[in-house]
């Protein structure tokens, strides 16, 4: 047959149909008429005919089945009857889709974030090829690997013979001041080989040349979205010249809307070369000891990452023999592919929440097919009928498959739309902090994964029952009426209810871990007050300010401080719960180190009255004061880790050490003049930090402090008043990052959350889920023994022995269930070491709390079909068949 | 014997009839069986069609429907080149098969 009429065919059933059954017909009739002239009455020669031919229908169907193209065909047929099927017991329907939807779109809106986080390459050209170079201490491998330094950098780009490119980035921010108010943009400092480097170019002018790079060069590239919003996207802002913090810059090109980079840092407006850094970090690009520079790189074709892995780390190697003063502590590297490296420890908490949610589909699959094992009685009558008219053992597996994947089509269909209400929802619950997360959407791939997830739990839910509905026995269920039952298919149910039940209390102990790892974040001291502070940022240009900033702090601070509502204003560098921080040495007379191998601490730059604002107690000595300025005795003040970890039992007041830290010469020898309580700089962290205040009076040449202010009315009121203070003092600075404090703890704190909440969800989900299909079980086992438990009773068992045997069913279940949760929990939850904070994987606690749930939720369960049994009539039942 | 040997057998009458016939119905398939086997062998219609299907998506057979002498519309079968071929090879084997069985019934 050509495979045009095998196609048409498709079309054309009923055709292809009729042809089989007026073939044969024409064959009967022919003998009919041999028979009738043979002598035969044509009553009789019919007879004989039709004796002779058998089954027409089972002939046919045979025939239809060598028919290749009714293969298909009779799929169409089946689904058709799947749907009758389905109208015909609308309750089951409605609570397997409906199960269906929430599964697959929890599983479709889980991965849509997976997908645009982990899955989608980066959008770059030869996207593979890109690595992530950082610096690393060989005796800490794992270790979290630092920034470069610029000399550093040099040597790895020219020493190297794997990387065709590496491109050393870090982040800046400038004010852009022209025809409207001044605006904050922030900005990437990069090497001038970027766009080669990525394989993108500008949509409008050119990219960066080699000559850009030289000092003194201010050439910038700008966003679209800065181009629209500060430019009104006019063509001919290519060679304009623009005022960024005071200086001026000329835009070279403008990148088009889809460009990012680094693709972390979505906001970038403008991208700027190494040459035109600010005058304080100038020092910094002599330094072979500062590392503040990231690097991308892209491998020559052919490389692989660990090949560009062991060269990066030769050079790293040779430049701490060469340079042991400095680079002892960076003496190795580590090469890593560029998405990977972005993805970082997202991956985790990503994967534990798909894992989840696809064990919570797991379950619900589990539920369905009970329900389909418990219709498969009812049915029984029906495959039997369909047995007898010659329907084979695998047409009866098909069409029950068939049913179980147009349901799941249904639900996954249901699903889809589910996950795309959903997805806004999760993504605010994971907040800002994880990258790219807010491409997440549904698309084609999306859409493959529903199509490949609502068939695979089509078949999963399915296999059981379809197998179990054609093993029926013709004889006995026509013979019997169709009560008879299959053990096996007891089995099966009973089965599934006890992996419902582990599975579920495996996710609900791992959701009980991250919840009581939350609780212990929440309630963890952060060493400071945190409610009714607002905090807020602006930028004092080195332009104007590099001299006068200590006056310039003081006059504002005390506008500040006269605002109605503030109690107390400081200032900081690095705030808490931002996750930033800097880390500097120090020298220690009491404890001599060569440099390279000395301590070091965590650095911030802050205003007198900034304890007293942020409430962290003084435990010794004094606070700055105005009376500390560049010209008298440089001061500092330790925290109490810091005093801990470097001079245990020590008095540390009054000791001298040089941090270095200098106003761009050599940095000064400074007196330990007070100790505060320790504060968590970022929410998540495991320890308190040792952490060196200096005051920001004495370094002016350090840009850039925090506000913080303490205030007695809601923070957020005062926002208009705190700008109109910084118009008054400069009207070109704009302010940024209006924040309360809490509003930072919250954000630090949103990938806990998003793991905690979706998980929570799902675990309640599961162990609902696995109440309910043991609920279904125990109701049905019931019903299905209605008559025996009758008799029983007739016979005079007393209803609380009905009862207890009920729940005695149903308690073997669940414990059978919950010991092999308990166990499995044990197994499994290390998994979720790394985002446990104050609680073990292990908590006997938490476990026994999940358990405890289980068995009383189960038993509730359990209870109401017990009651049902108990109360059976027993003249009602003995008149039932 | 195996169940394909005889559908093997099946298949060998079916071929071997259109070859000698030209081009025939399947009741005349049956009649001719029937007759050309002096009544030994009977053609079981559950069986025929089926085979006559699954034969002609093997392309060794291509069907019409046309008139019988009687008038009455019926699908005619005939043989096709590759058909031909089949044929000769299942002729061998079926030769080869009698051959050896015999050999074993006449061993002492």
């Amino acid at each position: 047959m050509s495979v045009f009429r095998r196609i048409s065919n498709l079309f054309v059933r009923s055709r292809v149909e009729r042809e089989i059954e007026a073939e044969l017909k024409s064959h009967v009739e022919m003998r009919i008429e041999d028979n009738v002239a043979g002598g035969m009455s044509p009553q009789e020669a019919r007879r004989d005919a039709l004796l002779r031919f058998g089954n027409r229908t089972a002939i046919q169907e045979l025939v239809a089945g060598e028919d290749a193209a009714l293969v298909l065909e009779n799929i169409w047929r089946d689904i058709r009857l799947a749907f009758r099927q389905l109208r015909k017991s609308p309750s089951f329907t409605i609570t397997a889709i409906v199960t269906l939807a929430l599964g697959i779109g929890a599983n479709t809106a889980t991965f849509s974030v997976v997908d645009a986080v982990m899955l989608r390459p980066l959008p770059y050209d030869h996207p593979n090829q890109l690595v992530d170079v950082v610096s690393l201490n060989r005796r800490f491998p794992d270790g979290e690997g630092g920034s470069l330094s610029y000399p550093d950098y040099l040597d790895m780009r020219s020493g190297n013979h794997t990387l065709s490119n590496l491109v050393s980035y870090h982040d800046n921010s400038y004010t852009l001041t022209g025809d409207g108010g001044p605006v904050h943009v922030d900005a990437q400092v990069v090497s001038w080989d970027l766009l080669p480097a990525l394989g993108v170019r500008p949509e409008l002018g050119r990219g960066f040349a080699h000559e850009d790079e030289k000092a003194g060069t201010r050439v910038i590239l700008i966003s679209h979205a800065l181009w629209m919003s500060q430019f009104g996207g006019d063509a001919s802002v290519v060679g304009r010249t623009v005022r960024l913090s005071g200086d001026s810059f000329q835009i070279i090109g403008v990148m088009p809307s889809s460009f990012r980079f680094p693709v972390t840092a979505p906001k970038t407006g403008m991208w700027t070369t190494l040459a035109v850094d600010d005058v304080p970090t100038d020092s910094m690009f002599k330094q072979r000891g500062a590392h503040f520079l990231n690097a991308i790189g892209r491998m020559k074709p052919g490389v692989t990452v660990a090949e560009a892995n062991q060269d990066a780390t030769a050079i790293a190697a040779n430049l701490a023999r060469q340079y042991p003063k400095t680079n002892i502590r960076h003496d190795a590297a580590r090469v890593r592919s560029e998405l990977s490296a972005l993805v970082g420890n997202t991956r985790t908490a990503l994967m534990i929440v798909l894992g989840a949610v696809a064990l919570v589909l797991l379950i619900a699959c589990g539920n369905i097919a009970n329900l389909l094992l418990a219709r498969m009685r009812e049915r029984q009558r029906e495959i039997a009928m369909r047995v007898a008219l010659g329907a084979g053992r695998n047409r009866i597996v098909r069409q029950l498959l068939i049913e179980s994947l147009t349901l799941s089509a249904i639900g996954g269909i249901a699903g889809c739309a589910l996950a795309f209400a959903s997805t806004p929802v999760m993504l605010s619950l994971i907040g800002d902090r994880v990258p790219r997360a807010a491409d997440a959407g549904v698309d084609l791939r999306v859409l493959a994964f529903v199509a490949g997830v609502s068939c695979l739990s089509g078949l999963i839910f399915g296999i059981a029952p379809a197998i179990s509905g054609s093993k029926t026995d013709l004889v006995s269920v026509l013979k019997e009426g169709g009560r008879t039952e299959i053990a096996s298919r007891d089995w099966l149910r009973s089965g599934l209810v006890v992996g419902q039940v582990a599975l579920g209390l495996v996710l609900a102990s791992a959701a009980g871990l991250l919840i009581t790892s939350f609780l212990h974040l929440r309630s963890t001291d952060e060493g400071f007050n945190p409610s009714h502070l607002l905090t807020f940022l602006f930028e004092t240009p080195d332009s104007r300010y590099k001299e006068t900033r200590p006056q310039f702090y003081r006059e504002y601070f005390e506008k500040v401080r006269a605002m109605h509502g503030v109690d107390s204003a400081a200032g900081v560098m690095i705030m808490p719960m931002t996750d930033d921080s800097a880390d500097i040495s120090f020298e220690d007379p009491e404890h001599p180190a060569p440099e390279g191998q000395r301590a070091g601490a965590n650095v911030t730059l802050i205003t007198s009255d900034y304890f007293r604002t942020m409430q962290i107690p003084f435990l010794q000595g004094r606070d700055f004061s105005d009376q500390d300025t560049a010209d008298s005795p440089q001061v500092m003040i330790v925290d109490q880790a810091f005093a801990q970890k470097y001079f245990p039992g020590e008095n540390v007041v009054g000791k001298r050490l040089k941090p270095g830290a200098g106003n761009g010469g050599e940095p000064a020898w400074r007196e330990i003049v007070g100790v505060v309580g320790s504060v968590r700089l970022s929410a998540t962290q495991r320890e308190m930090r040792p952490v060196m205040y200096l005051p920001s009076s004495q370094l002016s040449h350090w840009c850039c402090l925090h506000t913080v202010l303490r205030t007695s009315v809601e923070p957020l009121s005062l926002e208009p008043d705190a700008r109109q203070v910084v118009a008054s003092m400069d009207k070109e600075i704009p302010v940024t990052d209006v924040r309360t404090m809490q509003d930072l703890v919250f954000g630090e704190l949103a990938q806990p959350r998003f793991a905690m909440v979706l998980l929570g969800i799902f675990a309640g989900l599961a162990v609902l889920l696995s109440v309910i299909g043991l609920y279904g079980v125990m109701m049905y086992s019931i019903s299905r023994r209605t008559r025996e438990i009758g008799i029983r009773m007739a016979l005079g068992a007393r209803r609380g022995k009905v009862l207890c045997g009920v729940m005695r069913e149903a308690g073997v279940l669940l414990a059978v269930g919950v010991a092999i949760g308990v166990v499995a929990s044990l197994l499994s939850t290390s998994v979720l070491k790394t985002m446990l904070y104050g609680t073990g994987a292990r908590n006997p606690a938490v476990l026994a709390l999940v358990t405890a749930i289980a068995a009383v939720t189960g038993m509730i369960a359990a209870f109401l079909p017990a009651r049902r049994a108990a109360s059976v009539d027993p003249m009602q039942a003995l008149r039932t068949d | 014997m195996a169940k394909n040997d005889l559908q093997g057998a099946l298949d060998l009458l079916v071929l071997k009839t259109l070859a000698q016939a030209g081009s025939l119905h399947g009741y005349g398939i049956v009649l001719h069986v029937q007759r050309a086997s002096d009544d030994l062998l009977r053609v079981e219609e559950g069986s025929l069609y089926p085979a006559l299907h699954r034969m002609e998506q093997a392309g060794w057979i291509r069907s019409e429907w046309a008139l019988t002498e009687t008038n009455r519309k019926a699908k005619y079968y005939e043989l096709t080149s590759p058909g031909r071929k089949q044929l000769e090879q299942a002729e061998l084997s079926f030769e080869q098969l009698v051959r050896g069985v015999r050999a074993v019934l006449r061993y002492a």
